[in-house]
């Protein structure tokens, strides 16, 4: 039959596909695997934080293994992933949850698994991880909500205090995202000339983003500053507001640093961004799980410095 | 006896092409890596192929009568939400979960009645309606997450029975009842029908258009029962959950044999492909293969399963 032929063919081709990765397992077969989970490799802050942990992980002789869903609203998928790398025996996770409180029945099998967790960037909700019984060995990340006020402060300086706002908020719900907008509405309030008109969810997304920033153009024209919850988001508003050509009326600012942000800042055509350093992060959870794995202790907190790129 | 043909055309069937793609993915696993064939890993594989799998029985259903759901995924959203909402009021968890599965029946339905009576295109009707589903979602919750919920409900998730994971033990019951409607009802047959030649079942004296609708309001059946074993597993009602889930149920299917273009194939095929979907994606999780290449590696299985298909559907055509 010529059928299953076909289908074993193609099976063993992608299994084939998969050898060097398998090769690379058993070379290292003394090396200890650890896992990295992150939101979505779509968005160069996860990519850099990856490039961290890889040379890291080389430099402290770590077998790394980096996974992550195709979106970053997959949650399920991320927890999919989560219990196959548990599966794989790895011997410390670290962990960009997707939902601060979605990923609990997760971090409860690692433990059940005597797993460490570390997270990175992104909290696990405290009061669902209680709840649960579950704990996390250490976070590892920076200061989101201060980051937020650090934008809203900034965009009050350009603005000399006098703006109309648009904010484009992440996914609703998840804590990184949540806490940025905290610090910036902190910023906002105290400054009386500041007025947020418009505050939409564009999920991460740069084509979501550059949606909604068409949309609320139509509701106010006459906007003069953007906080965009990422840079993501950040660059499509300003292709949004370039097309509408106000590009030289708004201000905008995103969250990360990335090196397309950076350019568009240098450029002139974004005001500014807030530098996260995934780098460091990816770097820092490689060495906190070295550790754990020599049994040392770590503290809970790990915070990572945070910059304002103008 | 008749158990005995009936097994030959099982395995002789569509699906043995599809069953020796799983045997051979899974020997190759084996030999790959020491963690895939351990009972742990088996029944963590076959839990997570439990959401494509169910959804994957309405969507057989719909494409056996030559149909498409594209709204799937957005009912698994607004049926999460609604069952959210209602345990968030206060309301006993048999009512919730009644009211969630109430909530993808009738929009189910709802793409039934615009198809039949408003003569619109499936594709059309339920990519309507997955938008529509979505924007309810979002707008019932507030655009967030609910989450917290009581354990009755979460047993749906962590339960075992006789150490099966239940969501598992759920799965395989709702695909043996739609294996045995499929193949020994009426209505089953009626589907078959459909797909086949639309209007001699009409001629034959069929209603037609109850059936459909019937097949579609199934369908959003099986996207709220996916909805609630997603709830329960999450401990969390997403707004957002389920986007893509459409596209991952018409993939199953497809593996599984089912021709798009309706009257024939099996809900055992379907079973089958979402396991092939699983497995594939624990097997690259095991091996530490890159993201990105796990993406190419499952269109490739998706497009080899076409291939197959229509391959196996000529060699029928010239052997009749």
């Amino acid at each position: 039959m010529r059928t299953p032929t076909w289908l074993a063919l193609s099976a063993l081709a992608i299994l084939a596909s998969t050898v060097p990765a398998c090769r690379r397992g058993t070379d290292a077969a003394a090396k200890p695997t650890v896992a990295l989970v992150v939101k979505t490799l779509n968005n160069q802050f996860f990519i850099d934080m990856e490039a961290g942990a890889k040379a890291a992980a080389d430099s402290l002789g770590l077998e790394l293994i980096v996974q992550a869903p195709e979106r970053e609203i997959d949650v399920e998928r991320q927890m999919q992933i989560v219990e196959n790398l548990i599966q794989r025996q790895v011997k410390v996770l670290m962990l960009v949850p997707n939902g601060s409180k979605e990923i609990v029945p997760a971090v409860v099998k690692a433990n059940a698994a005597k797993i460490p967790v570390v997270t990175v960037d992104t909290r696990v909700d405290a009061a669902t991880l209680a709840a649960a019984g579950a704990t996390v060995a250490t976070f590892i990340g920076s200061d989101n909500e201060d980051g937020g006020h650090m934008a809203g402060l900034f965009l009050v300086e350009r603005t000399g205090g006098m703006a109309k706002v648009a904010v484009l908020e992440g996914v609703p719900g998840h804590e990184t995202a949540d806490a940025r907008l905290r610090g910036f509405r902190k910023a906002m309030a105290a400054a009386p000339g500041m007025q947020v008109v418009a505050s939409q969810p564009a999920n991460m997304e740069r084509d979501q983003a550059f949606n909604v920033t068409q949309n609320i153009l139509q509701a106010h024209p006459d906007i003069t500053a953007l906080f965009a919850c990422n840079d993501v988001m950040a660059l499509g508003a300003l292709e949004a507001i370039a097309a509408a050509g106000k590009g030289a009326a708004v201000s905008i600012i995103g969250f990360d640093a990335q090196d397309d942000a950076r350019k568009a800042i240098t450029e002139k055509r974004m005001a500014g961004t807030i530098a996260q350093n995934p780098r460091e992060m990816g770097r820092l959870a490689v060495i906190t799980a070295h550790r754990l794995l020599k049994g040392e202790t770590v503290a809970a907190e790990q915070p990572v410095a945070i910059s304002l790129v103008k | 006896m008749v158990t005995r043909t009936h097994w030959r055309h099982v395995v002789a069937g569509r699906e043995a092409g599809t069953l020796l793609g799983l045997a051979a993915l899974c020997l190759g696993l084996w030999i790959a890596t020491p963690f895939f064939a351990t009972a742990a890993n088996l029944a963590n594989v076959a839990e997570q192929s439990v959401i494509v799998g169910v959804i994957g029985i309405g969507m057989t259903c719909v494409i056996l009568i030559g149909g498409i759901d594209l709204s799937v995924g957005s009912l698994v959203g607004l049926a999460g939400v609604v069952v959210g909402t209602a345990l968030q009021r206060g309301m006993p968890v048999a009512i919730a979960v009644l009211l969630g599965l109430a909530a993808g029946v009738v929009a189910g339905a709802l793409n039934g009645v615009m198809i039949t009576a408003g003569r619109l295109p499936p594709f059309i009707a339920t990519l309507g309606m997955m938008s529509v589903a979505r924007g309810a979602a979002l707008l019932l919750s507030d655009g967030r997450p609910i989450s917290g919920f009581p354990d009755s409900l979460r047993l749906l998730a962590t339960g075992r029975v006789f150490g099966i994971p239940a969501p598992v033990v759920l799965m395989l019951s709702l695909y043996a009842i739609a294996y045995f409607v499929l193949t020994r009802t009426v209505f089953g047959r009626y589907l078959y029908a459909i797909g086949g030649n639309e209007e001699a079942t009409a001629l034959a004296g069929v209603n037609v258009r109850q059936q459909k609708v019937v097949t579609y309001a199934l369908s959003g059946l099986s996207a709220a029962i996916c909805a609630l074993l997603l709830v329960a597993r999450l401990n969390s009602a997403q707004p957002v959950a389920g986007i893509g889930y459409e596209l991952d149920a018409i993939a199953a299917v497809v593996i599984g044999g089912t021709s798009l273009l309706g009257g024939s194939g099996s809900v055992i095929g379907t079973l089958i492909g979402a396991l092939i979907m699983s497995v594939l994606r624990n097997g690259l999780n095991l091996l530490g293969v890159s993201s990105y290449l796990q993406q190419v590696a499952i269109g490739v299985v998706i497009i080899a399963a076409v291939l197959i298909d229509m391959a196996l559907r000529r060699r029928v055509h010239r052997s009749t």
